[in-house]
């Protein structure tokens, strides 16, 4: 848990960047909510995960911050061991905890 | 059961003893607890999760996840493809957040474990009427109606083509006769608390570090709390079983590593969604029903499907499938496992609190995948699936038999989302030096008192649930250590 807060700021920013490009419907203050509870999850990885999770995620914001926004979202389609796999990890506890929370949620995130 | 878990808060103190230690409470330590404590050992169990009540939490839901499963349920072996799989952490471990459903070890898979690890004394007569025993002790039983639809749909796929199926029985009480309101009877319900009545003690969240052993004897456990306070447990006897990751992590971190966490053997499962007509999900239970047509190689079965489940389903090629998503009451996930012959390695590394675990699928392996989806697909279209949903990259959507050529040409295992609950053989047991970690009973080679009674123990995949497979030899070694150190206890 010592490295949540060091996660919070990797991940959590790049998660809602994806919610809203892949569920453009999904309400703003959702995709914070999703994000955090994904971000909160990372944290009680086991401890060799979280490690491998946070040294991708820096690598991550450190492409963002030069290539941008457009380009982390490309990078975010990859399907490359580890990178994707990233990727993936986001997208599986954040669409469980959406479709799970309301699952009414329509395919583009907009509320039922 | 609360006052349960008052033990160590009562002892007030960082050292405690006992004759018997048990670390790990779920399917191989539960019965060896009660058994250990009916004849009258001194009997401590510890458990690194906490003790949660039935019915506090959804099945299958990420609350349950976080609560009762290690890393919130999200662990991996590592591989090409990585392959998801779950531990319970909990009191009562996997057997409180499992599908319940139990199955035999096939006899001529005891004999084979018998022969080729030779272990002796493992009789599939004597095992199976133990198996009896525990199947009376846990209420193992067929549904006393009607199956869920998704469970029917199975069967009825299955019986358009032919293929055989039967009701794999659960381990549950059903007290009013409704099928939907079963009561699992799972380790906090059954074995724990005859454990208690019969003097153990129960300590839930205490994590055993390391077992200290010196020349062959082990003296004393490390532990810690979760509230960061260390300490430590002596103890005449100390029985591992904490399942086929933890076993062999503990061991190793104990020193103990010839033969220990080499052999990790699972069943991995690839998944689809299936869409029907009409409104057929049912969010918190499984199906009962397995294809077993292509058994041992291949089974069938469902999935748990509530709507966030069938997301996860989807998401492999979510760009073609989103939509699906707004129809998941007409929406169930099913399986397709396979008896793998690859293996894995579970390896403690100094530093890290948790092991890391690998596994490598075989070509042969990867060929069932591909085939397994490719009939778990023809089975739902025959179950009237008006879609079908494979979960892979790159998946076509199946509305056909003309599109499981697609679904074949397109599948590989590493673009599949691979998964199990299956996990066992770390420390095969038996007399074969070579290929053994414990011997016949559970007792771990080169030590004179550190004995290993759970998963980890099988020799190889059953190729069915294991669970009773895991009792039943947990009954056996237990039975077999009260003959042998009873008369000096």
């Amino acid at each position: 848990m010592a490295l949540a807060p060091s996660l919070h700021s990797l991940v959590h920013s790049t998660a809602v960047t994806i919610l809203q490009h892949d569920l453009p419907g999904l309400p703003e203050i959702v995709a914070q909510e999703v994000a955090t509870f994904t971000v909160r999850r990372l944290g009680v990885l086991a401890a060799h995960m979280r490690l491998g999770v946070a040294a991708i995620a820096l690598l991550v914001r450190l492409f963002a911050s030069i290539a941008g926004q457009p380009r982390l979202l490309w990078l975010s389609k990859t399907h490359l061991p580890l990178l994707g796999e990233y990727f993936r990890l986001i997208r599986s506890l954040s669409y469980a905890y959406i479709w799970e929370k309301w699952p009414d949620t329509r395919s583009d995130g907009s509320p039922a | 059961m609360n006052s349960m878990q008052q033990i160590w808060d009562d002892a007030n103190e960082s050292k405690m003893s006992c004759e018997v230690l048990i670390i790990g409470s779920g399917a191989g330590g539960s019965p060896t607890a009660a058994l250990l404590a009916e004849a009258g050992f001194d009997v401590l169990v510890v458990e690194e999760g906490r003790w949660v009540e039935q019915g506090t939490v959804a099945p299958f839901s990420l609350d349950q996840m976080e609560q009762q499963y290690r890393g919130g349920g999200v662990t991996v072996a590592l591989g090409l493809p990585s392959i998801a799989y779950t531990e319970g952490r909990c009191a009562g471990g996997g057997t409180e957040v499992n599908s319940g459903l139990y199955r035999r070890p096939p006899t001529e898979v005891v004999e084979r474990w018998r022969d080729r690890w030779d272990v002796r004394d493992l009789d599939p007569d004597e095992l199976m009427k133990t198996a009896t025993e525990v199947e009376t002790d846990i209420h193992v039983t067929h549904l006393p109606g009607p199956a869920s639809v998704p469970s029917q749909l199975l069967r009825q796929g299955a019986d358009a083509l032919g293929w055989k199926h039967d009701e794999s029985p659960r381990w549950m009480t059903y007290p009013d006769g409704n099928p939907r309101h079963g009561q699992r009877q799972s380790m906090t319900r059954t074995y724990l608390p005859r454990a208690a009545k019969a003097g153990a003690r129960i300590l839930t969240q205490c994590r055993v570090n390391k077992i200290n052993i010196s020349h062959g004897k082990a003296t004393y456990a490390d532990i810690s709390l979760a509230n960061g306070q260390a300490g430590r447990i002596s103890f005449k006897f100390v029985f591992v079983c904490g399942g086929a990751i933890q076993t062999p992590a503990i061991l190793q971190r104990s020193g103990l590593r010839k033969n220990i966490g080499q052999t990790l053997a699972v069943h991995p499962t690839v998944k689809l969604s299936a869409r029907f007509a009409d409104a057929i999900n049912v969010p918190d239970d499984v199906p009962v029903h397995q294809v077993k047509e292509f058994a041992p190689d291949l089974s069938f079965g469902g999935s748990a499907s509530h709507a966030g489940l069938i997301a996860l389903s989807l998401l492999d090629q979510w760009s073609d499938f989103k939509g699906a998503i707004e129809d998941w009451r007409n929406m169930a996930v099913y399986y397709a496992a396979i008896t793998s012959e690859g293996r894995g390695r579970v390896m403690s590394v100094p530093g890290l609190v948790d092991p890391v675990v690998t596994y490598r699928l075989t070509a042969r392996d990867r060929e069932l995948l591909r085939s397994g989806l490719s009939r778990l697909s023809l089975l739902m279209l025959e179950a009237g699936a008006t879609e079908v949903y494979p979960a892979f990259r790159g998946a076509p959507i199946v509305r056909g038999r003309k599109d499981l050529a697609t679904l074949q040409k397109r599948f590989s295992a590493n673009k599949a989302s691979v998964m199990t609950v299956h996990l066992c053989s770390t420390v095969p047991l038996g007399e074969n030096r070579d290929l053994c970690g414990a011997g016949s009973y559970g007792l771990v080679h080169e030590t004179k008192n550190v004995y290993v009674n759970d998963a980890s123990l099988l020799p190889d995949a059953p190729g069915v649930n294991p669970q009773a497979s895991v009792m039943a030899i947990a009954v056996r070694n237990a039975r077999h250590f009260i003959a042998q150190e009873k008369p000096h206890a």
